[in-house]
């Protein structure tokens, strides 16, 4: 027995055992239509859920699928009328629901089946028209709502983007009302507003504007006219519909009927920052889904037509989407596209972009990391040295890189290498440590190691760079603990050494926190003070948890008190980060793992550890270190995790409240039911059910009550939880803007006399030559050709020295991450833009911090400029 | 996901033998829980390196290492309790099959942590020169992390004391007569993984004892 109709359509257009190893199209066609017409008789309702399930998850096989609902149609119409009805009203949901993967696959789908005559081509035409229609009123001021232009622009997206899949067999059947779409089109992007994605782009350019000079949109509608140019001609879309014309002809084509698009959203206001709010909401539901990376020189990259790279990525796109969770599928069709030439790099290109999209990929950036190692294993002779040549390039152009993408690309990098034995070939860039300690190729290097002794050991890493003994220098101090009254007999022994040892001895004695707590109380703070006590109990306990994860956690359950009740206020608290800090200051990973616990316990709130981060010591570390932004940022999301669970308890609850009270309801219903029926017993009136049917009852209803109460009082308590943690996230924002602009105002050079704004990147020869000639640079995203001429300056660019001085790179650096807490929690700084513009965005601001921390949130930051 | 090519739903084939419950309450635990269970790590992967891995697919609650029961030390597996499903969700998915401290390391879903099921019966192995020098940490002695604290829990004030995400409810129950280990056999993945790493002597040359997995199977299916 052959494989079955399922597993056919499944593996249809694969080389593969069950269609013999065969690679022809056709064959393919004919031996699962040939099953599928055995089997139609039993299973058609199967095949057509399965079908239509098929072309939702598998959209680059949707050719295929085309055929063969052609192929059916010519036997039995019903079932693809049925196939086309259920398309129509899955393409009306999805509109409604806004299921922006389901437009745009069903209207592949619909192309697909056009093109297999299945629909009428006139029906496609309507429905370009009525998406084209919706979009056109979305940007109309009075009609529509420009803020939405991110849904309109995905409509015209949408029908772009299925022309590779139908624009051949429009143009050849109606070749008149396609071209009024065409034209519909040129027209729709002459009024729409160019998106400028600076806030959004890995590399940033000195003039700070984006480099890019067509936004995804006119970039794709050039790729279309191209297309059209060249005669609708696509080699990365199979045309198997086209060995079976002859047969499909006879076909009756079905007509699509009229969809309605969902009414624009009204502006509630002409307010600028409800319209700034609406435009951030309509940025998140319509996010681009690719911002194109050229990282390889064009001579390296694959030459194919502008339109075939669309398609490809495409299609990639899809299955990191669709088979996202399945490893090994998720591999196989990344290596296996129908596609007729070679696209490793474009892939590699694909897959960083997406691993450094802004604000965020789709996935969490280690599932690319996965991805990545599963084709460095499908490919083994071609992908690694893909992603050899990715990392270089990417390193050369660091100094530019968005402080977001670049802690991205170390986490990736580092856990890369880590399933790779650690093997890189350090030698190269071995001339880093030459560099100042702030240059962001060196301090690449750094964070690069330091990670990589995370995720392995001190002696392992070192072992692994010993081609390049001068990166030596580069790695952190061998990680264990710094414990200020180690016992040593040979050792005078201090006041410190001595209360430190009791302390261990009450722990061990396992005294209770009340025993602990009241001889701190007794012993230490009268004799010594209590910095003096929080000094030896926090290195005390520190170093009773310091053997692991675990040692910590349980020394901060079981004592945590006592620190709690040494450090009432931020003073105190500050001064137990520098504690945690001396006795940690080997290990960056245990200082933050210690810190972000302590906030757990609420030893340390969330603003007390942005005073400590904004504090001098720290300050001086911005430029040079990841330590102390990986302690804000683990801070920061903390608290913000904590409101999104809340947010998901209270919903539970509310749902666990409404059936408490109709079980509740129903409960009592019943029990005065019973009560109700009364017999006359002796001339007197009593209750016929009996008495222990009510006694059941009544616990019953008693006890639903119960349940609706508590499921109330929990509600209402974490409601409480929720309001005080979002007035503690408002208070964290507004400290967290404060202390960026303080640092800033602080170090910033001036404004000059005629109004200059400086420019922080002047002593940089990359800069400089890149702003001589705009087209010198090696990476432009939605640039196509601006890598043509650059392979040159490509080899000239590295190993160049750093020549920005400490004062500019430290603001580059902090100016990158106020911008990228700013674009990261966009949507809650938005719901507390008033207070911000009224308390932190004053006139006299410095034109550069206001220009970070708006093109984070896409903000204008003045009239007419739209960022 | 597509749901074509895995049903899932279907979260692991194997059921643990100590789960008291039904097999739907069995299916109920795993498709809810915030656990996973990590194994055929190396016995010197610290709690901090596997936090430096696993932090990467979310926020970490607790880690509680598999310790041998006589030498209080590591033994090859953990578990890794998240905050939330999704991020469990993305442990199994993007962190089973990879490398931790040179080894491939399995992550599936189990049901819930209970005190006990720390304890698994660990065996040294072979350890590479570079590996030797690493120390093995202790989990022994007077300070003992994993076991109940001493202190009356009521005694902290609960308005101030609710914590950031550190306040769950967390039922223990004790099962201390059964000292089997917790590893559970692999899903198919896992097993084409394992396999690998026995076709392919680079996994081995690294590892400390892979007999190790292949005993608890024969323990499990017994």
């Amino acid at each position: 027995m052959s494989a079955g109709w399922r597993t056919l359509l499944l593996r249809i257009g694969d080389r593969c055992p069950e269609y013999g190893g065969s690679a022809d199209h056709k064959e393919h066609i004919e031996t699962c239509y040939g099953v599928l017409c055995r089997e139609y008789e039993h299973s058609k309702d199967a095949m057509f859920e399965f079908l239509l399930q098929c072309a939702d998850q598998l959209p680059h096989k949707i050719p295929f699928f085309g055929v063969l609902i052609g192929l059916i149609n010519l036997e039995n119409e019903d079932f693809s009328k049925g196939i086309v009805d259920t398309t129509h009203a899955n393409l009306q949901d999805a509109l409604h629901n806004e299921n922006r993967d389901r437009i745009r696959i069903l209207l592949r789908f619909l192309c697909g089946l056009m093109c297999s005559k299945v629909v009428l081509p006139n029906s496609i035409i309507e429905t370009f028209e009525a998406l084209l229609s919706s979009a056109a009123t979305i940007l109309d001021e009075e009609t529509g709502n420009p803020s939405w232009q991110p849904r309109a622009d995905f409509y015209v997206y949408c029908i772009l983007a299925s022309l590779p899949w139908g624009g051949s067999e429009l143009f050849e059947q109606v070749p008149d009302e396609f071209e009024r779409v065409l034209v519909g089109i040129q027209s729709y992007i002459s009024i729409r507003r160019h998106f400028d994605d600076i806030a959004f782009s890995v590399f940033e350019t000195d003039e700070g504007n984006s480099p890019n000079k067509k936004d995804f949109i006119e970039d794709l509608w050039e790729r279309i006219q191209v297309l059209s140019r060249n005669g609708w001609k696509v080699k990365s879309v199979p045309k198997p519909h086209l060995s079976f014309e002859a047969q499909l002809v006879a076909g009756v084509s079905h007509r699509f009927s009229p969809i309605s698009c969902p009414p624009p959203t009204i502006s509630q206001s002409s307010s600028e920052i409800v319209k700034g709010q609406e435009k951030h909401e309509a940025d998140l539901k319509y996010p681009q889904r690719l911002r194109r990376l050229h990282i390889f020189p064009t001579n390296k990259a694959e030459n194919m037509q502008p339109v075939d790279r669309f398609v490809v990525e495409e299609c990639i796109l899809d299955v990191l989407l669709f088979f996202n969770g399945c490893r090994k599928e998720c591999a196989f069709y990344l290596v296996s596209l129908p596609v007729p030439f070679r696209y490793e790099y474009l892939m590699a290109e694909t897959i960083f972009s997406q691993l450094l999209l802004l604000p965020n990929p789709p996935f969490r950036p280690i599932y690319y990391t996965l991805v990545i190692i599963d084709l460095c294993k499908a490919l083994p002779g071609a992908f690694p040295s893909v992603v050899v040549g990715a990392v270089h390039a990417l390193f050369d152009r660091i100094s530019n890189m968005d402080m977001e993408c670049r802690t991205r690309l170390i986490l990736w990098f580092s856990h890369h290498l880590s399933n790779f034995q650690f093997i890189w070939p350090w030698q190269e860039w071995a001339y880093v440590k030459d560099l100042p300690k702030w240059a962001p190729q060196r301090v690449f290097v750094q964070e690069v190691l330091e990670r990589e002794i995370r995720l392995s050991y001190f002696d392992k890493i070192k072992q692994s760079i010993e081609d390049a003994v001068e990166l030596e220098e580069l790695l952190p101090p061998k990680a264990g603990p710094n414990f200020r009254y180690h016992s040593d007999e040979g050792k005078e022994s201090t006041d410190g050494h001595r209360l430190s040892k009791e302390l261990v001895a009450m722990v061990r004695g396992r005294k209770t926190q009340g025993d602990i707590i009241s001889w701190v109380d007794e012993k230490i703070i009268p004799v010594n003070g209590a910095k003096f006590a929080l000094d030896v109990v926090s290195q005390t306990l520190l170093d009773i948890g310091s053997k692991s994860f675990t040692h910590l956690i349980t020394v901060l359950e079981r004592y945590g008190q006592i620190i709690s009740k040494l450090c009432p206020n931020e003073e105190m608290q500050l001064l137990l980060m520098d504690e945690v800090s001396a006795y940690w200051k080997n290990s960056t990973q245990m200082i933050a793992i210690a810190i972000d616990r302590m906030m757990g316990y609420r030893l340390l709130s969330n603003l007390a550890i942005v005073k400590w981060v904004f504090s001098p010591a720290n300050v001086d570390q911005f430029h040079v270190s990841d330590r102390p932004w990986e302690i804000l940022r683990n801070a920061v999301s903390k608290t913000y995790n904590r409101i999104f669970d809340l947010r998901k308890e209270i919903q539970t609850l509310r749902k666990g409240l409404q059936a408490a009270k109709e079980a509740s309801e129903k409960a009592a219903r019943e029990l005065e039911e019973a009560k109700s029926i009364i017999e006359i017993v002796d001339g007197q009136p009593v209750p016929s059910e009996n008495p222990g049917k009510l006694r059941r009852l009544q616990a019953r209803a008693d006890k639903a009550k119960e349940g609706e109460v508590t499921t109330e009082e929990s509600l209402e308590a974490k409601e409480a939880l929720l309001a005080r943690g979002l007035e503690e996230s408002k208070e964290l924002l507004r400290l967290l803007f404060k202390s960026f602009v303080e640092v800033l105002t602080e170090r910033l050079p001036p404004i000059s006399a005629d109004g200059d704004v400086p420019n922080l990147r002047a002593g940089d020869p990359n800069v400089n030559s890149s702003a001589r000639d705009p087209e010198a640079t090696t990476m432009e995203i939605d640039n196509e050709n601006g890598g043509d001429n650059d392979s040159q300056l490509n080899g000239q660019n590295k190993k160049i020295s750093h020549n920005v001085g400490e004062l500019e790179q430290w603001c580059l650096c902090t100016l990158g991450y106020l911008k990228s807490f700013s674009r990261q929690y966009a949507t809650e700084i938005w719901s507390h833009i008033a207070m911000l513009d009224q308390e932190i965005f004053v006139g006299n601001i410095h034109p550069l911090i206001r220009k970070a921390a708006f093109s984070g949130l896409c903000r204008p930051t003045s009239e007419g400029s739209h960022l | 996901m597509a749901s074509l090519f895995k049903d899932p739903t279907k979260l692991s084939a194997y059921r643990d033998r100590r789960f008291t419950g039904t097999q739907e309450e069995y299916e109920a635990a795993l498709q809810a829980s915030v656990t996973v269970y990590v194994g055929n790590m190396s016995f010197y992967t610290t709690e901090e390196q596997a936090y430096e891995l696993f932090s990467r697919a979310g926020e970490i609650r607790k880690i509680i290492m598999g310790l041998d029961k006589n030498s209080k030390t590591p033994c090859g597996f953990c578990f890794i309790l998240y905050y939330s499903r999704e991020d469990a969700e993305d442990a199994v998915k993007y962190i089973s099959g990879t490398m931790l401290d040179d080894r491939p390391i399995r992550v599936d879903f189990d049901w819930g942590f209970e005190e006990g099921r720390q304890w698994g019966r660990g065996r040294s192995g072979g350890q590479k020169e570079l590996e030797a020098q690493r120390e093995l940490v202790d989990y022994g002695g007077a300070f003992q992390p994993n076991a109940p604290p001493q202190y009356d829990r009521g005694d902290r004030k609960r308005g101030y004391g609710d914590s950031y995400r550190n306040d769950r409810d967390y039922q223990r129950k004790r099962y201390r007569n059964d000292e089997r280990s917790s590893q559970r056999a692999p899903d198919s993945e896992f097993k084409r993984d394992a396999n690998d790493s026995e076709k392919n002597p680079r996994f081995r040359e690294k590892g400390d004892s892979d007999e190790e997995d292949d005993d608890y199977d024969k323990r499990r299916r017994r």
